[in-house]
């Protein structure tokens, strides 16, 4: 059996139009819905069932035109392409669907890989482009001017610093492009939780004292750690005075101690302190809450809220219902790779 | 005071920790909505960290008891279900202050109770009082407030006040209300709440018109014929709603309040900005720019009121508006209610809207229809059938939301015939994702400090200035317009598909 048949009906390239309306001529009790396209690029063997599986689940919430691309450019040149459509009862009447196109294309790729997607386009909605793994050549300025979100995840990169580089580059050029980083979108929780918790009237009076910032993160998410302290030190204005020493506006020196634990959530512990009074959000392995404290002497409030998803594709799913243009990631971003 | 760590978090005004405290938290309202609403922001992380809330009311209840009240009900009725780590948080929160209404002692002792959790936090606290009793205690807790010196801020911090509806029977007990609740709060700090103004499509109404360029240049009496807002109930007087129906009736329970709101929305010009003010400046334009009916000619021929007679819901056999629970064989209160209305500005001039609800209708559903006028027929009326009607843009506000529009297409073929063709958004398809409860928006709002989509007390007398000419044609005239009569399951009486008939259009048929 074809290890690919999951993937739906394959089709010539040349018939996916044809294939893909005779498929809504089938079934008229169903809805068609798409609010993007949402291009799933990897380079990684069997990505593409894998990524199937995921828009599957995407979908429910997120309705788009899914076009799946994998490839191994270690082969010969050739392209095989599959069209489904991903069906869900909206509201548990109607069935909402949306369709998925899906290539495989190996060989030397770059022109071919781009064409076929730009020609499969559904017209007038924006192009989401999730690329998983590592920058490679297909990653062209060509391709990077049509996109107008681009969902990327730092913590799987080996430099970067680099690939940083070469995202801004394309920001420059395409100036309508969002950059999404996954390892960004991992802490949003704990950034929005930290914040609320600055808006208590015993918080706010440290803004400007504060003494040490803690930060504690699995192995594998070091990156998120580190935006996480970036994000702190410009938006409250800090001055870098070493390797995770800072100053306030006021003088006042700040100690960062970044700490990974394999046995641990992706980030679970930030603690700003200053004398003593703490601000904390912290989260348990596996738990599916934040605590989100602040302690002062005597006073001490707390409350629970949503922890960040961990799965990739639910941290996409996040990003697409959150949408903005992410301009706060890109101010943040020459101070994390300062850090790096 | 500035938190620098806001920033990427601004799409909404930022609420802020406070005590919120119920009056009538034994209610129905305070278990299937309140409590619901602030447990599921709660759920969301959207709930500041150092909120307290505080039930008031009249029965012996101990904490643990109110609490378990509260689950009973937050489990049936939540819209994110409830889960058990999150509702044990939240729940230590919450607490029963126990009093009667007109007991200023109660107040007192409340005072010494925010008192007590203001300390834990260096003595300064915000305060939001949610007066969800029945209206007739309204006046009692403000005044209570007052004396007890909880309408006053301390220093750096706020206190507001969340009115629940309905803001008086007329226009005389709405602005005595407003007199209270004025001299109790300030107007800044005064939140009258209209959940149907914090409905998804309902906020959606500036968006489409102002964000979206087709929309506005066409928005006008120069390219729209009439306007339609309905809204339909099957539902009757189930449960003991009788009582209170039959002291408002459809006109003030429903028109006054929501259905004018919905209009102001719809026919407001783009206000200069997106402050509380600017926008609410606008919507109390249009309200004060009606026409109004005064005299009971006036109100016969633009108003239709009505009662429906035994019939069939879903197939099920109901009762007639006069035989049902708690009604009065002779009652002379509308359970159905049509309206013509003439906004006499540059905009509007010459269009018509027509307001039309009503109970033991078909089937439940608001929305609003924009009729455009038809398109000069001079390439397409020799053709059979002529072009079969014009374009409608439909907002559905419930259930369903969404928008559509209807326009005219060619059948394929070989002849040239033409048919109506509807676009359809459903935010259900698109967004898959569930739109949150009109409630915890609103709340989160008045703890932001965002009263935009909170009644302004000028919009509400104005309001109510339209409907009592309308009330006092109907029960103080000596030739009282009559009450019409349709059978319960059908859209309404045959007088008010003759009203509109009259003016060449027909009510959409939903």
């Amino acid at each position: 059996m074809d290890k690919y048949a999951e993937l739906g009906m394959e089709v010539a390239v040349s018939q996916i139009d044809g294939e893909l309306k005779k498929l809504w001529e089938q079934d008229d009790a169903s809805t068609n819905a798409s609010l993007m396209n949402l291009v799933v690029f990897t380079e990684k063997e069997g990505g593409l069932l894998e990524n199937s599986r995921i828009i599957n689940d995407l979908t429910r919430e997120n309705a788009c035109r899914a076009i799946l691309v994998e490839i191994n450019s270690e082969a010969d040149p050739s392209i095989r392409a599959w069209i489904t459509a991903h069906c869900h009862l909206s509201g548990g009447k109607k069935s909402v669907c949306c369709e998925q196109i899906s290539f495989y294309l190996t060989g030397r790729v770059t022109g071919r890989f781009r064409n076929t997607v730009f020609s499969h386009l559904n017209s007038d909605l924006p192009l989401v482009f999730w690329w998983q793994g590592e920058l490679s050549d297909v990653f062209t300025e060509r391709l990077v001017s049509v996109i107008d979100r681009l969902i990327v995840d730092s913590s799987a990169w080996q430099n970067p610093k680099a690939s940083f580089s070469r995202i801004l580059e394309s920001v420059d050029d395409n100036t309508k492009l969002t950059v999404q980083d996954l390892a960004w979108t991992r802490c949003w929780q704990f950034r929005a939780s930290i914040a609320g918790l600055f808006d208590d009237s015993v918080a706010q009076t440290i803004i400007g004292n504060i003494e040490k910032v803690k930060i504690t993160h699995h192995a594998s998410d070091r990156n998120t750690a580190l935006q996480i302290l970036a994000w702190l030190a410009v938006q409250a204005g800090w001055k870098s005075t070493g390797k995770l020493l800072f100053e306030t506006r006021n003088g006042t020196k700040i100690i960062a101690e970044i700490e990974a634990s394999e046995d641990s959530a992706p980030i679970s512990l930030v603690e700003i302190s200053a004398g003593e009074t703490v601000v904390r959000v912290s989260r348990e392995k596996d738990s599916a809450h934040l605590l989100r404290e602040i302690q002062s002497g005597d006073y001490h409030v707390s409350s629970l809220s949503p922890a960040d998803p961990e799965p990739s594709a639910d941290l996409v799913a996040e990003q697409l219902a959150r949408g903005g243009k992410n301009s706060l990631f890109l101010k943040i971003l020459p101070q994390f790779l300062e850090l790096i | 005071m500035n938190n620098p760590f806001r920033e990427d978090f601004v799409s909404r005004n930022r609420p802020e920790p406070c005590t919120v405290v119920i009056f009538g938290a034994t209610g129905d309202l305070t278990h299937r909505k309140l409590i619901p609403a602030l447990y599921n922001l709660a759920v969301d992380g959207e709930l500041p960290t150092g909120v307290n809330i505080i039930g008031f009311a009249r029965r012996e209840k101990s904490d643990e008891e109110f609490r378990a009240g509260l689950e009973e009900l937050n489990k049936k009725v939540s819209r994110s279900g409830q889960d058990d780590e999150i509702w044990g948080n939240f729940i230590q929160s919450v607490t029963y202050h126990q009093s009667e209404f007109t007991d200023l002692e109660g107040y007192a002792s409340l005072a010494r109770r925010l008192d007590e959790i203001d300390a834990g936090r260096g003595g300064a606290g915000n305060r939001l009082f949610y007066i969800a009793s029945a209206p007739e205690f309204f006046d009692d807790i403000l005044l209570h407030l007052k004396s007890a010196g909880l309408n006053q801020s301390k220093e750096g911090c706020w206190a507001r006040v969340i009115v629940e509806k309905p803001f008086g029977t007329d226009l005389a007990t709405a602005k005595h209300l407003n007199q209270v609740v004025n001299e109790t709060f300030e107007e800044k700090d005064t939140y009258r709440i209209d959940h149907y103004l914090g409905k998804e499509t309902a906020q959606n109404l500036m968006v489409l018109r102002f964000a979206n360029a087709i929309f506005e240049p066409l928005w006008n009496r120069k390219y729209i014929g009439h306007i339609q807002i309905t809204c339909s109930e099957n539902l009757g007087m189930e449960g003991g709603r009788g009582g209170y129906y039959e002291k408002s009736g459809a006109l003030r329970d429903m028109v006054q309040n929501h259905l004018l709101q919905l209009l102001s929305l719809v026919a407001m010009e783009p206000p200069t900005d997106l402050s509380a003010d600017g926008v609410r400046d606008e919507k109390v334009k249009i309200i004060r720019s009606l026409r109004q009916w005064d005299t009971p000619e006036k109100v016969a021929a633009n108003v239709i009121r009505a009662q429906y007679t035994a019939g069939h819901i879903d197939g099920n056999s109901v009762p007639g508006y006069r035989e049902e629970d708690r009604v009065s064989p002779t009652s002379e209160t509308e359970a159905y209610v049509a309206v013509r209305l003439m906004i006499d500005t540059w905009r509007w001039s010459g269009v018509p809207f027509y307001i039309r609800m009503g109970k033991r209708l078909p089937k439940k559903s608001t929305e609003i229809s924009i009729h455009f006028k038809d398109a000069p027929s001079v390439l397409f009326s020799a053709l059979p059938g002529g072009v079969p009607g014009g374009n409608v843009l439909v907002i559905r506000i419930q259930p369903d939301e969404g928008i559509s529009l209807r326009m005219v297409s060619k059948i394929p073929g070989t002849s040239l015939r033409l048919e109506p063709v509807k676009m359809d958004f459903h935010y259900s398809t698109s967004f898959g994702k569930g739109s949150p409860e009109a409630y915890e928006r609103l709340i989160l709002d008045a703890m932001a400090g965002d009263a935009t989509l909170f009644a302004r007390r000028d919009e509400v007398e104005e309001a109510w200035r339209f409907i009592d000419h309308i009330e006092r044609a109907w029960h103080e005239s000596d030739n009282k317009p009559p009450m019409a009569e349709f059978v319960a399951g059908s859209w309404g009486p045959k007088e008010a598909d003759e009203m509109i008939k009259a003016d060449g259009f027909d009510w959409r048929r939903l």
